[in-house]
């Protein structure tokens, strides 16, 4: 580690990383459009600018992103000559960006807004008109850009080349005349270009799934973890009004996935704003089903666990290691087999993030004892055994909801999943909450620990997924045992 | 307990009539008098400029809102009565609401909206009535809320002088 100055303290600087890096580890904000700290710095805005004075030689203002960290540097970074660069600097940047914040959705959390309404002075003092540009330029099917709000950064390009390894973005034409643009223009193709949206500092590069529909600051945003692979990147689930997920964006985890995720992840929200469920559950009685609350689903279960044999267990790979633990307690008391309903690999899998093995805690399930089993094979067990208790969300999609509703009548299933499946053979169905509205723990394929948190409240009588399966263990005891 | 000392009465006041004529003449001085009552909903009250009635949406030549659904107005309502939801046209702007509601039962008239509004699409009308059957129907959407620019004009006029005045003066402070 080096030691330097920044405004007169003294901090420790990793000497690998620009000065920036130590700036912002030491707490100084400095703006940065430019640099990010997963790409290669290039100098190309000029915003973090910062005054060094190094050894006997007059105090310099210099680019932060590319200045490597020296011994006893002193920096100031709020000295008036620094302060007056960087606000030079940023009314270059504003000289042609257009005043589109009202509709733009990167208002709320633009790096440039910020940091204009900072320092900027409020009015422009050009009196040429504005460049004007394609505002609606379509780089395939995720990405939308306004080429009059770039400001040229470049980190969308070093993203492309750097992080995916698939350069498909430049900065084409000369001068004021320059754009980002992809070769022939071509739609951009990957895994991975909705994080160009994240590094993009300015609104230029937005999601076409996110586009205008909602402002940031309604947002209600909820660290989780994202559950389409077994990487299980962190992100963040972001709600508006307490209702639908609008979003969801990667969080910063230096053990899993950095700053980037896979668009997979990204875009797998529109199943999570699922509509018609059911608060408490569904019985069945003859041909006839009738609504029940969750606590005479989770005694009808009980009910027929105790008396069919044989009689097996499944979850779904979406199940935290929390209510895996409590399923298996009730199993081996029961002494039942408990197995965990194995997707198929989805073939999506790159050197980067994605796994191509859509069960996130698939590692953390085997290792709490479910035997891996692949849908097929579970549904062989449903059409040889008596009984069957199935849990977790998607179990319906994961064995075909048309598979479980030909299972025969004389069988008995109590399902617990997101949705009801009609079908002979579902004696017993119980609501359950989405991964997104649940708290736990999944393991991700390297065995991180990884922890969910509930990021939109549940209507009332609409009990989580643990407290569940304790109501159908406490079914299963005679009236006060369960207060052992 | 209180003991109330009740006021001795004059002759005068004991005799009766001369106080009734007193009261009478009171009234018959009245009755020539200027009118002050208002009859209030056949005779409205005068509106000025300054009203501030209910918040109303301006609608331009075009006929398509000004507002660009950016939400200032509803983080900055004291009140939490606007829900807005936006959506994308392909008109020149590129935003526009697709859901704008106040709920006029929580709007508390404090102008707020209007002062925020970076696009001019929300100004205080000089609507002040408010009555309904259902508190779902007093939450009023676009359909409600919509005004021709020129029903707003008076107002419209009022806050850029007004807004004018508050930018010259605050190069002197």
């Amino acid at each position: 580690m080096t030691k330097i100055t920044l405004n007169g303290r003294e901090v420790e600087a990793d000497p690998t990383k620009p000065l920036i890096h130590a700036c912002h580890a030491g707490g100084v904000d400095v703006p940065a459009y430019c640099y990010h700290p997963g790409l290669t710095p290039v100098g190309s805005c000029r915003i973090c600018q910062v005054e060094v004075k190094q050894g006997e030689a007059p105090a310099r203002v210099v680019v932060a992103c590319r200045t490597p960290v020296a011994e006893g540097m002193v920096v100031e970074t709020e000295s008036p000559r620094a302060h007056e660069t960087r606000r030079e600097c940023l009314e270059f940047l504003l000289k042609n960006h257009p005043l589109d914040c009202p509709i733009c959705d990167k208002a709320g959390e633009c790096d440039l807004q910020d940091y204009a309404y900072a320092e900027g002075q409020g009015e422009g003092r050009s009196v040429e008109p504005r460049r004007r540009l394609d505002k609606r330029k379509s780089l395939g099917d995720v990405i939308v850009l306004d080429e009059e709000r770039c400001v040229l950064c470049s980190r969308c390009v070093r993203f492309m080349e750097e992080v995916p390894k698939t350069p498909q973005l430049t900065v084409g034409g000369l001068g004021s005349r320059s754009v980002i643009e992809t070769f022939m223009d071509r739609p951009l193709t990957g895994n991975y270009q909705g994080n160009l949206a994240d590094v993009c500092p300015v609104g230029a590069l937005t999601l076409k799934p996110f586009r205008f529909q909602a402002r940031v600051w309604n947002l209600k945003k909820t660290p989780s973890t994202c559950g389409e692979c077994s990487r299980g990147c962190a992100t963040s689930v972001e709600v508006l009004r307490s209702g639908d997920v609008k979003r969801i964006r990667p969080r910063y985890d230096a053990e899993v996935n950095t700053w980037w995720m896979c668009d997979t992840g990204r875009f797998a929200f529109e199943p999570l704003n699922v509509e018609g469920r059911i608060t408490g559950g569904l019985a069945r009685q003859g041909n006839t089903v009738r609504p029940v609350d969750a606590e005479d689903a989770a005694a009808a279960t009980a009910r027929i666990l105790t008396a069919e044999r044989p009689a097996f267990v499944a979850v779904t790979p979406w199940v935290t290691q929390e209510e895996g633990q409590a399923i298996r307690a009730l199993a081996a008391e029961w002494k039942l087999p408990t197995y965990l309903v194995s997707p198929a690999a989805n073939g999506l899998e790159d050197d980067l993030l994605h796994t191509g093995d859509p069960a996130p805690n698939r590692r953390g399930l085997v290792e709490l004892g479910f035997q891996a089993k692949s849908p097929a094979e579970v549904l062989a067990l449903l059409h040889s055994q008596s009984a069957a208790w199935l849990v977790g969300e998607r179990m319906a999609a994961l064995l075909g909801a048309a598979n479980l509703a030909a299972v025969a009548g004389h069988k008995r299933v109590a399902l617990f999943d997101v949705l009801p499946v009609d079908g002979p053979a579902i004696e017993v169905f119980a609501s359950v909450p989405l991964y997104v509205e649940r708290a736990g723990t999944w393991l991700n394929v390297d065995g991180v620990v990884r922890t969910l948190q509930s990021s939109r409240p549940l209507p009332s009588g609409f009990p989580t997924l643990e407290r569940l399966i304790s109501l159908v263990s406490a079914a299963a005891r005679p009236q006060g045992a369960a207060l052992r | 307990m209180v003991i109330v000392k009740r006021k001795e009465l004059s002759f005068a006041e004991r005799l009766y009539l001369p106080e009734i004529f007193r009261a009478l003449s009171l009234t018959f001085r009245n009755m020539f008098q200027r009118e002050i009552t208002r009859q209030y909903p056949e005779e409205p009250l005068p509106k000025t400029e300054v009203t501030r009635g209910q918040p109303r949406l301006v609608e331009l030549e075009e006929g398509s809102l000004a507002c660009v659904s950016c939400g200032l107005c509803e983080a900055a309502c004291p009140a939490y009565a606007i829900t807005i939801d936006g959506g994308e046209t392909e008109n020149f702007i590129e935003r526009e609401p697709k859901l704008f509601e106040i709920d006029m039962l929580r709007c508390i008239l404090c102008g707020f909206c209007e002062e925020a509004c970076p696009k001019d699409a929300i100004f205080m009308s000089d609507e002040l009535e408010l009555a309904g059957f259902t508190r779902k129907g007093l939450v009023y959407g676009i359909d409600k809320l919509r005004r021709p620019r020129a029903a707003l004009q008076k107002r419209i006029d009022y806050v850029y002088r007004i807004n004018d005045r508050w930018r010259n003066s605050s190069s002197t402070h």
